[in-house]
């Protein structure tokens, strides 16, 4: 057995830099009934189809309740009887054509051709959407079907297939929302999308034209299937898909990002004033490359005197709670009972926790960056936490590491271990260097009263990312004189493989060296490797709910894969 | 209600969403289509049936309340054809299948004295064991139709009895007459010959 050496003091002490000189205005606070900065709303359009979907229904229950259907019967023969009037063989010819796209066939491979696009541009949550307002919309319209029971159109020849009682148009229902559900799980917000909508309006109109002169539905028919087949995707969409949180978008970049222009960027710069009095100038997007779990910004804001200053924000939506929840479940699943911890369930608990951590830290005298605030966007959806910003910041990765910088490293692992934290996410992304000041950012995954496997992951975590612009030798001889052997032997005995984080590995990978070894090989002796795989009850329940759900899931793709029709 | 018991709720739903319906098309129609009775018109159903094969000079209906152990299965009326099934406890589902068409094909099938006014009827047996299979014809100026039988049970007898019983007609005349008397005199079944 070793000595243990006496440990260095903890981490540099923060050279005294306060919050950056901001010039603050007085801060408002928002009042009862007063829409938050970005409110979740329908637009008009979505209130206006609602409402119409809403008096379809209503007229529905009237004619069902006064039997007075006959009045519509009249009116509708009536058109039809006019369409009838102006047929010639080659205005049949059209007709039968143009109405293709409302045959069972056309609407199968509408559905087959969404999904399989949505699955492949990996945008889950739209394909949930879809589908989901595709199998209401067969439904709520064969319900309706069945339970009103119009007959097909009277006193005319009806030359075109049909199936079914006939109000509302089933086949329209389920095109109008099959077109609309295409246009908002597809086509980008904007002009491509107004586009998309009255092509949709055209093919809906030609469809339309097309049924009522083949006889095949009644005016009214139509109308109500077109109003209940663009209300419900219209409300889901906008309700659950709002483009502001899931915008549709081709180009690269990661799910998580959240776009800050618009309707976003303006209530950004809104609710920075009122909540935290900060004039800001301009949010723009920031280190993204290195951030998969927030929209990470750098917000100008105006300085205490002349000149502009910089804060930092990391932009958390809902999307970011659900990421963090399959992040742990895949953890919990990977490794067991080691990472065995509950996710976050909302949003403002997420930001919560990570403005927590930051004073934490810095009441430790950690160097990270100093909390400035949380602002809330859209309450329980949308919050924005506000920090430091640490100009002239670089990943350890690309600055020039010298031993004050590894020693400030280690002190902070020192420092984590003495306050019973671990940051539990230490790669090159999350260490900045700045006039050879260290500092430690993204604290979201840090943990209060960690695994002692967990803290010593840290250690080796932190020793290979100084080593990987140093030399394993360099970086060992100042970890000594911070921690014992049997430390750092049990730090590499518990690091390896899926423990270190993505980045880090393929960092290591790319240099070509196997850093962990040299580490190892530096060592007077190696700790047995601490099992990772931990098994729990928890553990395998979860394991077999998600085989269940999997299963299910499965069975569930199977039958959707069939006509809705 | 917390997450994982909204998760759950929203994939069972999804999956009857997406697999309660079966194979069933989604215009299949659930209601009975009922003969006319007491001075009542017949169902909306045996119209739509009229509808879909627009020469038939009769429509099938059910007639009474089906025996114990009998059940209506579903609907599927479309333009050309309609058929209807009736499920059974002891003879299996869908044991027998009613058709109204334009025409069908009745070769092989012997005609019998018929039970019905102005049709013909032609029975064929293609088998009695293990289970019985075969199919009814009543042909009648503008349509056929036929029944066609799959019964697992041991006594076939019990639903070919079933069907002459149950399985009604409904003239054409009698279905024109009921629309022309709802729309107040106003519209018709079918078009005029004039409008064709």
């Amino acid at each position: 057995m070793t000595t243990l050496p006496q440990a260095v003091p903890a981490a540099v002490p923060p050279k005294g830099q306060g919050p950056p000189a901001i010039r603050r205005v007085g801060r408002r606070r928002r009042p009862s009934g007063e829409p938050p900065p970005l409110p979740r709303h329908l637009n008009a359009s979505g209130k206006w189809w609602l409402a119409l979907s809403g008096m379809v229904i209503v007229v529905w229950v009237v004619v069902w309740a006064t039997g007075s259907v006959h009045f519509f019967d009249v009116a509708d023969t009536r058109v039809l009887q006019a369409f009838q009037q102006i047929r010639t063989p080659a205005l049949t010819r059209v007709a039968h054509i143009s109405g293709l796209l409302a045959s069972a066939t056309a609407i199968y491979l509408l559905w087959l051709g969404n999904l399989a696009v949505l699955v492949a541009v990996r945008r889950w949550r739209h394909l949930f959407v879809w589908v989901a307002v595709g199998l209401i919309a067969v439904q709520v319209g064969a319900s309706m079907a069945s339970t009103l029971q119009r007959p097909r159109p009277f006193d005319v020849e009806i030359i075109g297939p049909w199936s079914g009682f006939s109000m509302p148009s089933l086949p329209v229902t389920v095109l109008a929302a099959f077109l609309l559900n295409t246009v908002y799980a597809l086509v980008p917000a904007g002009r491509f999308r107004t586009i998309g909508k009255w092509v949709v309006c055209g093919l809906l109109a030609i469809t339309a034209l097309s049924r009522m002169y083949l006889a095949q539905d009644h005016p009214t028919d139509i109308v109500a299937g077109v109003i209940l087949g663009v209300a419900v995707p219209l409300a889901a969409f906008r309700l659950l898909t709002p483009n502001d949180v899931y915008p549709v978008r081709y180009r690269r970049g990661r799910p998580a990002h959240l776009d800050v222009t618009g309707s976003r960027g303006e209530a950004i710069v809104r609710a920075l004033e009122d909540q935290l009095g900060l004039l800001v100038t301009d949010v723009s997007p920031f280190g993204l490359a290195g951030s998969g779990g927030s929209t990470p910004l750098r917000i100008t804001v105006k300085a205490a005197g002349e000149g502009e200053s910089c804060v930092f924000g990391k932009l958390y939506a809902a999307t970011h709670v659900n990421s963090d929840r399959w992040y742990k479940l895949g953890r919990t699943l990977l490794y067991g009972r080691l990472e065995d911890e509950q996710p976050f369930h909302s949003v403002r608990r997420l930001v919560q926790y990570e403005d927590y951590v930051l004073h934490l830290f810095t009441d430790a005298g950690l160097p990270t960056p100093r909390p400035l605030g949380i602002v809330e966007i859209t309450p329980e959806r949308e919050y924005l936490l506000v920090t430091e910003f640490i100009e002239g910041g670089r990943e350890v990765g690309d600055a020039d590491i010298d031993d004050a910088i590894i020693d400030q490293g280690l002190g902070v692992v020192r420092r984590m271990w003495e306050i019973g934290v671990a940051h539990r996410d230490i790669k090159p992304a999350n260490l900045l260097v700045c006039d050879g000041r260290l500092v430690v950012i993204d604290t979201a995954f840090a943990e209060v009263r960690p695994s002692p496997w967990r803290q010593a992951v840290d250690l080796a975590n932190m020793m290979l990312v100084l080593g990987l612009r140093t030399d394993a030798e360099r970086v060992y001889r100042r970890a000594r004189r911070q921690f014992s052997d049997e430390e750092i032997a049990e730090a590499f005995a518990a690091t390896r493989g899926l423990t270190m984080p993505s980045q880090l590995r393929r960092l290591l990978r790319q240099q070509g060296r196997d850093l962990h070894a040299e580490f190892v090989a530096l060592l007077p002796y190696q700790l047995p490797p601490v099992r990772i795989q931990r098994w729990s009850w928890r553990r395998i329940g979860l394991t077999l709910a998600t085989l269940i759900v999997a299963l299910l899931c499965a069975s569930i793709t199977a039958s959707l894969l069939r006509s809705p029709l | 209600m917390n997450r994982p018991a909204v998760a759950v709720l929203s994939l069972v739903l999804a999956g009857c969403l997406a697999g309660c319906g079966g194979n069933q098309s989604s215009a299949a129609i659930t209601t009975a289509p009922l003969c006319p009775a007491g001075g009542g018109g017949a169902g909306n159903g045996v119209i739509l049936m009229a509808q879909s094969v627009p020469t038939a000079a009769w429509v099938p209906c059910i007639r009474t309340t089906l025996p114990s152990g009998w059940g209506f299965e579903m609907l599927d009326a479309r333009n050309s054809l309609s058929r209807f099934w009736l499920d059974s406890d002891r003879d299996g589902t869908k044991a027998i299948e009613v058709r109204l068409q334009a025409s069908c094909d009745t070769t092989g099938a012997t005609e019998i004295a018929s039970d019905r006014e102005s049709m013909r009827r032609l029975e064929r047996v293609r088998r009695v064991s293990p289970t019985y299979a075969g199919e009814r014809y009543y042909v009648f100026p503008g349509g056929c139709l036929s029944m066609v039988f799959q019964l697992h049970g041991d006594s076939p007898g019990e639903a070919l009895a079933l069907a002459s019983q149950s399985v009604g007609v409904v003239s054409r005349a009698d279905l024109r007459q009921q629309v022309h008397r709802d729309s107040d005199g106003r519209i018709e079944l079918d078009p005029s010959r004039g409008d064709r």
